[in-house]
């Protein structure tokens, strides 16, 4: 801990978090730099199930977006065909592998220790969806559908949001077509939608549709994604 | 005479594990750690759905295995998630030691159990003997796994478990897992000085309310003498897949023994008195 009357750079203690800041505080007021400052406010994600609650801008007005037949975007909030895709999916990393894979998937001692893709969703959205642990699922978007081995727990509880059950669908990104385990990419369900400032696309939440059984394969699989969007439109 | 007496002027203080589960992560890697330095093959790729854990069980392809429990608690509606690393306990009365008959296992000069890899024959009879289940004889899961270059890829059949990385202690390093270990739960040291710090931390959890918290396999007088390698766990013993009462179960050979002499004799004196009574 620097002494109180420690100056400049011998005040940041070492337990600052904000290591990218000259002072390692975060900023409520951030007068120049952001594209979308100097204040902090809630936007919606760019694929979400609801509104707003804050005020009538739903989700960030300067976040980049990409209108090109291969990155359709999910109808979101009270827009018609927003049920068919009614779950909020989040995808992440787990100790054993390194991002998408590529470095970790051809490791034995790490394959081994998370050797298939997998979905984690709650026991109550299993069996509102008719999911089987350890069975497998099929995890769509407008963009693509990949399948994934099903564990449920009570890790992934639904959340109450705007007086609205809301299942969560937890995803983790690593898997891919080639390695010692390969299996559905999550970041093929997901949309190219870019923050403003740093330009990361919107892979924490996103809506998607489940059902239970694997995907389908080959020129199938494009048809069934097409399927679902035309009912959405 | 006790084991280590016969070692001399070169028997060495016991030393163990304090695997303090209440810091663990769950990140596994003591298991990898351990394989790495071990040279242990892979397992196979089997995604098992029991939460993270994906190893099941320790085995001769696992002297390390990292379990993940998940509980909920009804009254509070709150759910907690266990990790805790397992490994060969290193038993103070170690019953696989009593029934090996090549002496393959044996006691080194730490007081630690290691099995001898040229000398095992896999008959396999220490595997029943051990009552945490740690002894496995070695099956390959693959015909051609991409093993390391160093690794063989026959299967052999004999018996693998954690050495407590005897060649590192003889080099004066610590075992790899607890190297490895970013949160300290695995710590490695003298069984003494072990002993004293999970005390200390027991008391100091117990301060805190976590009135699951134990220390499993400390004390010299449970079944098994004590635990050269023991834990502190945030449940009862079964919640992690552990026996709550382990028992050398060698225990009662020699009382069996003499139970079969004293019969045996029975069964002497009886043929030897039917002739002799024949005879009249
Ligand atoms: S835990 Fe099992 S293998 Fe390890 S020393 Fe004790 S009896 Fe032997
Ligand atoms: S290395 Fe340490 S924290 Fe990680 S799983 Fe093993 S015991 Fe737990």
């Amino acid at each position: 801990m620097p002494p109180d009357d420690a100056e400049a750079q011998d005040a940041i203690a070492g337990d600052h978090p904000f290591i990218m800041q000259a002072d390692g505080r975060s900023w409520l007021f951030v007068p120049q730099g952001l594209e979308d400052g100097p204040l902090p406010t809630h936007y919606e994600p760019h694929e979400s199930p609801f509104g707003n609650p804050l005020y009538s801008q739903r989700a960030n007005p300067r976040r980049q977006q990409f209108k090109r037949p291969e990155n359709p975007y999910n109808p979101v909030a009270d827009e018609p065909g927003a049920e068919l895709y009614p779950y909020v999916a989040t995808t992440y990393r787990l100790t054993e592998h390194h991002t998408a894979g590529g470095m970790s998937r051809t490791v034995p001692y790490l394959s081994e220790l998370q050797p298939a893709m997998f979905c984690e969703v709650s026991p109550e959205l299993a069996a509102e969806a008719g999911l089987e642990h350890g069975g497998w699922a099929t995890i769509y978007s407008s963009r693509s559908a990949i399948e994934a081995r099903m564990l449920v727990t009570d890790r992934i509880p639904p959340l109450e949001i705007q007086g609205r059950k809301t299942h969560q669908i937890g995803l983790p990104y690593h898997w891919g077509t080639r390695g010692l385990t390969t299996g559905g990419a999550a970041n093929d369900l997901s949309s190219i939608a870019l923050d403003p400032n740093v330009h990361i696309q919107e892979v924490k939440a996103f809506s998607v549709g489940i059902k239970p059984g694997r995907r389908p394969r080959g020129e199938a699989l494009p048809r069934f994604v097409e399927e679902i969007r035309e009912r959405a439109r | 005479m006790s084991a280590l007496d016969s070692y001399g002027a070169e028997a060495q203080e016991r030393v163990g594990f304090f695997t303090d589960t209440s810091v663990c992560i769950g990140c596994k890697a003591c298991e990898v750690a351990c394989k790495e330095w071990n040279l242990v093959p892979e397992d196979g790729l089997v995604w098992t759905g029991e939460s993270y854990d994906n190893t099941s069980e320790l085995g001769a392809n696992s002297w390390r295995h990292v379990a993940f429990v998940e509980q909920t608690e009804p009254e509070v509606d709150a759910l907690r998630w266990l990790m805790s690393s397992d490994v060969c306990k290193h038993c103070t009365h170690a019953a696989c030691l009593d029934v090996c008959p090549t002496g393959a296992l044996f006691r080194t000069e730490y007081s630690t159990v290691v099995v001898q890899e040229d000398v095992c024959n896999g008959c396999g009879y220490c595997v029943p003997a051990c009552p945490f289940g740690v002894l496995d004889k070695r099956h390959l899961p693959r015909k051609d796994p991409p093993a390391l270059p160093l690794l063989t890829k026959k299967e052999d059949g004999r018996v693998w478990k954690c050495t407590l990385c005897y060649d590192r202690l003889k080099g004066g390093h610590e075992p790899a897992c607890a190297k490895a270990c970013p949160t300290d739960s695995i710590q490695f040291g003298p069984l003494d000085e072990l002993r004293e710090r999970a005390d200390k931390r027991l008391e100091k959890l117990q301060a805190e309310n976590w009135n699951g918290a134990r220390l499993y396999g400390r004390d010299p007088d449970d079944g098994v003498g004590g635990f050269g390698a023991f834990f502190l766990l945030l449940d009862e013993p079964e919640v992690y897949g552990l026996p709550p009462d382990p028992v050398v179960t060698t225990r009662d050979l020699p009382e069996m023994w003499r139970t079969a002499a004293i019969a045996a004799g029975a069964v002497v004196a009886g043929v030897v008195a039917a002739f002799v009574g024949g005879s009249r």
